[in-house]
């Protein structure tokens, strides 16, 4: 059903035609895979209670909180999963660029805090940590999702 | 290295387009998604992916979840070079019509 290749089978005006119904799925795609509203937050609370919690200084209910957290982070990614109902490769350049500092921006929040808690008797501080780490993840997903658009409309 | 330019009817259906540029971005992606995007009638849609599925660019997986059977459809390897060559086919009628715009109109 090939042709030659030849581009003389379509007007200009069809082949504009064309692209635009590309970019408009393109479109539809992108505003799909986009997390709906309580999704980022709901990571965000999950991050900052994990790191909140340290001011109970127990070591039991940590490692608890770890299990709880990773078993609620999966959930909640398989829910978006199931809801946008297509597979596909989240991780490349940029969208990588952006976990591996909201990693490193949580994991500087929690050391500090137990740097100045834990070894200066600074009080409140996992509350706070927490309190910021939930923004940060909020932001930094919300960041991702701007990555992820963009990916799709130009993929 | 982009895809030679190469024009292809089976792709150029406005809808097997649709859903080849859908797939092209994905690995893969449920049968109901893909009609959401279209929004078209099941019936459509499976009129166009059995054409696909016929040209050997689309591949078709059925799984079963929750008892109920999950249609999901991916690009196959030579789907996926039909259509990068058929988009740049597009471009490059697009663009040779633009080339010869700014040829005759002044700036």
């Amino acid at each position: 059903m090939e042709s030659d290749g030849t581009s003389a089978e379509i007007s200009p005006d069809e082949a504009t035609g064309a692209i635009a119904l590309i970019d408009g799925s393109r479109s539809w795609l992108a505003s799909r895979v986009i997390a709906p509203g309580w999704y980022h937050p709901a990571f965000g609370l999950l991050a900052g209670g994990l790191i909140a919690e340290g001011e109970a200084r127990s070591w039991a209910l940590f490692a608890w909180s770890v299990v709880g957290y990773t078993i609620a982070c999966g959930a909640l990614a398989w829910v978006n999963q199931r809801r946008v109902r297509l597979q596909m490769n989240y991780w490349f350049l940029r969208t990588r660029l952006i976990f591996a500092a909201q990693i490193l921006t949580l994991g500087l929040l929690a050391a500090t805090a137990c740097w100045l808690d834990l070894g200066h008797g600074v009080r409140g501080l996992f509350l706070a940590a927490g309190a910021l780490a939930a923004v940060a993840t909020v932001a930094f997903g919300r960041w991702t999702d701007r990555a992820l658009r963009a990916h799709l409309r130009t993929a | 290295m982009p895809a030679p330019a190469q024009f292809d009817e089976v792709v150029h259906a406005p809808n097997r387009l649709q859903i080849c540029a859908l797939l092209a971005a994905v690995d893969s992606a449920e049968f109901a998604t893909v009609r959401d995007g279209l929004g078209v009638a099941d019936s459509v849609l499976s009129k166009h992916v059995r054409v696909l599925h016929e040209a050997g660019y689309v591949a078709v997986h059925k799984a079963t979840f929750a008892a109920r059977v999950r249609t999901s459809l991916s690009l196959t390897a030579a789907g996926r070079a039909a259509y990068e060559g058929h988009v740049a086919a597009l471009r490059a009628i697009v663009g040779a019509t633009a080339g010869q715009l700014e040829a005759v109109e002044p700036t």
